[in-house]
């Protein structure tokens, strides 16, 4: 079953002389569950194509969809709503708010709607992302990897259609990337959760499914792995 | 998100938080003791205007019945109409009545109909205008600038909008430094809607109390104020009346929605700013000063280095945070400089002018109320009081006279004659020039001693007339410039009745002259053509019947002792208007210490309220600076961070700061010095004063004093940032991942 569906996917920056063409007419689409790995040299468009499917960001041209959501016909408030059910969105600086808590920053979607969190996938997620004893630490006092998990908690904790992932490993060392590219695996494998993580890591990319490869705004390979 | 963010936010974040509260107290004080002392200042000059000119808005004069009078009271908003209390002696009854309307905005509407109804012309209404001007209410017909209270509304708008903006820069400071967390929010799916009032509730729980307390005590400060003043000028003003405290609902309604408004505004413009930017470039942005193009600071960074480059760099990036101050602070202390220079020049001028030139001249002075000259048996009497030196009783009249076409000297004709005369002075005729010539009366020991002071015949049968024009080309009042007006050959002057022209009475001349004689009194200030001729009263006696024109009141001009002290001037003073209150006279007296004493304090009293206006702006200054000094823990710690990255010392980051300091404490001088120069150079110039004169009293001490407080505040404020500052470790700002 196809969750994201994009078409001659295009996005301009600027104009005039400072014109940037970021994309070029991309063509994607992934199924429901898998997780793809996108790479690309820094500049070639993988953020960008992150960000459009993310709803963070606006297409110049073109059609993206995610879970039947035609993206480009959303106004603010739509696309705000769609970032907080249907995407879950993770930063290579993790993108915390320093003045709450970790339990406060991963129930923060939740909160929005007025949702009460499932104590048991509540604590599923922060157990399996071994951050169960940090919940009531500000991020200022977590080490980086811990961040991070607590921003993948964030993510996940909606239920997301589609977790969006951003150079996930990319402020982290050997140890800690390893640990974030396994539990992200694992939601995929265990929570079926499909997964579009960017990264400039080879080996990191290797634990996808399948890897699209972009450069200068255009999808050069797209390989499936399993 | 109240409970799930806001709440926190504030909780984590008490620097950002008090700098909040304090900007809200700090400018809810002022602009609620500004409106607050503005509305007692306007109801002090209405009252003040209806004691002195009574309370009524229009008058209506003629012939006006009883009935006429319960009808006018009966018309629509009029709140009280009450006949004018009757005046002198005369046995005719008033046919005045006093109007009071309860919509002072129907006056000039409803005035007219009323006069209307009782077939009275619009020419007997009057109007109040010095009172109805407090009430924005103009009479087309009014000519007079009355710029007072448009100036005081003026100026308390500007100074609130200043307060405003200090509300709003402390609010902007805060918010903006945090777009990058209002855009991670977003990114997880927070609405505009929900960012929006997030905001607005936080800016509610931050400012309700300090904007109430503010508010409060601004009223409370206002009172106390009122009372100091009171207290101070109590008896040294004579006839100032108490001012007592009031506050309209109405000003407080309108400080409360300027300032609720204004944080509402304030708290709202970010959360728009936001709704311009998509999450991700919302979370890029740091709220962090950035100069928008490469402007090089090559004066600072000749001066003082990298510092100085870096420092005038920072200043620019922060120039929108910084204007409220800058602005203030230049405004306040130019105003400051040029109000003390004119007040200084104004002193000079009017002791000058004034009371070195008519010292040896008058002492006491009585203005004798309805009441002729010609009747007046007193003379000898008050000339035989103590401390008298000497008395002369004069009054004046309106005359016109014809000057011939051959009757002009030379030099008159040589400028022009009467080329160019208002019509309204000179009237030409066939064979001359009609012209004013106003008559002073002498009493009739004053008259030949004014003879015998410019060496003509001692007589009472003939007139004097000053034969002087002023050189129009020279406009230096000071020290004018005058030509004989008309030929000295004609041994009688024939005076023609103002009103009446075809009225007249022959006098012979017994001198023309270009000397006066020493009266308090100035001649042809505003008619350059007028006649000026100087009579005895015995003459008028003869005379003044056919020529009439004789103004109501006519004037004792006493001179005593040399060097007589105020206690002895007031007794003088005292003593003659206990003789003329017991000789049935209407007077009003003054003396000329007592008038220079009030002078002084009127001019003391205006410097002092300039000075608090000035002081206010200063305060409003300071405290936008202190605020964006407290602010700058939150939004300058990752320059802080890159300077000490890349290798500077704490030591030299402090020097940016002082010349941070230092450029906006040293703005005011650089602005205000030469534009001071200049404002002073052209009063000068006005009033033809010798610049030595003025330089020797200069009032180099309050301009210093006032400047060193501006410096001080200034390097305070910048103490406070930089000690808010020296807490912080690089290690923790680099750790906090808002940096990256």
């Amino acid at each position: 079953m196809e969750l994201l569906h994009c078409e001659k996917l295009t996005k301009i920056y600027g104009a005039g002389s400072g014109q940037v063409m970021a994309l070029r007419g991309v063509d994607l689409s992934v199924e429901k569950g898998e997780f793809v790995a996108v790479v690309g040299a820094s500049g070639s468009g993988k953020s960008t194509l992150l960000h459009i499917l993310g709803a963070v960001d606006r297409p110049t041209s073109g059609k993206a969809a995610v879970d039947g959501t035609d993206l480009s016909g959303l106004n603010q408030t739509q696309a705000a709503i769609f970032r907080r059910r249907k995407v879950g969105l993770v930063y290579q600086f993790y993108n915390l708010i320093p003045t709450l808590t970790a339990r406060q920053n991963i129930l923060m979607p939740l909160a929005l709607d007025k949702k009460k969190p499932n104590p048991e996938f509540f604590d599923q997620i922060t157990g399996s992302l071994g951050i169960a004893d940090r919940l009531d630490a500000l991020p200022g006092q977590l080490s980086g990897g811990q961040q991070q998990r607590v921003a993948i908690a964030r993510s996940l904790i909606y239920r997301p259609a589609l977790l969006l992932a951003d150079e996930p490993t990319g402020s982290l060392d050997r140890k800690n990337s390893r640990e974030i590219v396994d539990m992200l695996k694992l939601s995929n494998r265990n929570l079926g959760q499909t997964i579009v993580l960017i990264t400039h890591d080879e080996k990191v990319a290797l634990e996808a499914d399948r890897i699209v490869s972009i450069e200068d705004g255009r999808i050069i390979k797209d390989e499936r792995r399993r | 998100m109240w409970n799930d963010y806001s709440k926190s936010y504030i909780k984590n974040n008490r620097a950002s938080s008090l700098s909040v509260i304090a900007a809200a107290f700090i400018s809810a004080l002022l602009l609620s003791l500004l409106c607050s002392l503005f509305y007692n200042l306007w109801k002090y000059e209405a009252e003040r205007i209806e004691l002195e000119e009574g309370p009524w808005h229009s008058r209506i004069e003629g012939v006006i019945r009883d009935e006429d009078l319960e009808m006018i009271r009966d018309f629509a908003h009029v709140e009280s109409a009450d006949r004018v209390p009757e005046q002198g002696t005369s046995p005719e009854p008033s046919a005045a009545v006093d109007l009071r309307f309860d919509d002072m905005g129907l006056v000039l509407e409803n005035t007219p109909r009323i006069a209307a109804l009782l077939d009275i012309p619009p020419e007997n209404i009057s109007y109040h205008h010095s009172l109805l001007a407090l009430y924005m209410v103009r009479d087309p017909q009014d000519t007079a600038p009355r710029l007072i209270f448009p100036l005081f509304l003026a100026v308390t708008i500007a100074a609130s909008l200043s307060l405003i903006a200090i509300i709003h820069n402390s609010f902007a400071v805060s918010m903006n430094a945090r777009v990058r967390q209002l855009g991670i929010l977003s990114s997880i799916g927070a609405t505009p809607k929900q960012l929006r009032a997030c905001l607005l509730q936080e800016a509610a729980a931050l400012c309700a109390v300090p904007v109430a307390a503010g508010d409060l005590l601004g009223i409370l400060t206002s009172m106390g104020l009122l009372r100091m003043s009171n207290a101070l000028l109590d008896g040294r003003i004579e006839g100032r009346h108490e001012a007592v405290f009031g506050y309209h609902p109405l000003v407080f309604a309108l400080t409360l929605l300027a300032t609720v408004a204004t944080v509402w505004i304030s708290a709202w413009m970010p959360a728009r700013k936001l709704s311009r930017l998509t999450p991700l470039e919302a979370i890029r942005d740091a709220g962090e000063p950035r100069l928008k193009r490469r402007n090089r600071s090559r004066l600072l960074a000749l001066l003082f280095g990298v510092p100085g480059e870096l420092a005038g760099n920072a200043l620019k990036a922060q120039k929108k945070a910084l204007r409220t101050a800058s602005l203030s602070l230049v405004f306040s202390f130019l105003a400051f400089t040029v109000m003390q220079c004119f007040f200084t020049l104004s002193a000079i001028s009017t002791r000058e002018t004034y009371f070195e030139r008519y010292m040896g001249v008058w002492d006491v002075m009585a203005t004798v109320k309805n009441a002729s000259a010609g009747t007046f048996a007193e003379t000898d009497e008050i000339r035989s009081l103590p401390g008298a030196e000497s008395v002369t009783v004069y009054q004046k009249a309106a005359a016109r006279r014809v000057v011939a076409s051959g009757e002009c000297t030379d030099e008159m004709l040589a400028f022009g004659g009467f080329e160019g005369a208002p019509a309204g002075d000179v009237t030409p005729l066939d064979w001359g020039w009609l012209v004013n010539a106003p008559l002073v009366i002498l009493d009739d020991a004053g008259f030949l001693s004014y003879c015998a002071q410019i060496g003509a015949e001692q007589r009472l049968d003939g007139a004097v007339i000053l034969n002087r024009i002023r050189d129009v080309t020279n406009p230096d009042f000071r020290h004018p410039r005058f030509f004989p007006y008309i030929r000295e050959d004609a041994g009688t002057s024939v005076l023609l009745q103002a009103a009446s022209v075809s009225v007249s009475a022959e006098v012979p001349v017994l001198a023309y002259t270009d000397q006066v004689p020493p009266l308090r009194e100035e001649y042809a200030t505003l008619d350059y053509y007028e006649l000026v001729h100087f009579l005895p009263v015995s003459l008028w006696r003869e005379i003044g019947d056919r020529i009439g024109g004789a103004e109501p009141d006519f004037y004792i001009q006493v001179r005593a002792r040399e060097n007589a002290t105020r206690a002895e001037l007031d007794s003088l003073q005292q003593e003659i208007r206990r003789l003329l209150t017991a000789s049935g006279y209407t007077a009003e007296s003054e003396n000329r210490l007592q008038e220079q004493e009030t002078n002084d304090t009127q001019i003391r009293g205006m410097m002092a309220f300039f000075s608090l206006f000035c002081i206010l702006l200063a305060v409003i200054g300071a405290g936008s600076l202190f605020s964006n000094a407290l602010g700058f823990v939150r939004q300058r710690k990752r320059e802080f961070a890159r300077y000490l990255s890349v290798g500077l010392t704490p030591e030299e980051i402090r020097k940016i700061f002082c010349i941070e300091a230092l450029v906006i404490a040293g703005r005011p001088v650089l602005i205000t010095v030469p534009a001071a120069a200049l404002a002073v150079f052209l009063m000068l110039r006005a009033s033809y004063m010798d610049p030595g004169e003025f330089l020797a009293e200069a009032p180099l001490l309050p301009i210093a004093a006032f400047l060193l407080a501006i410096l001080a505040s200034v390097a305070l404020a910048y103490r406070l940032g930089w000690r808010g500052l020296q807490k912080l470790r690089l290690a923790e700002i680099l750790r906090d991942d808002t940096m990256l």
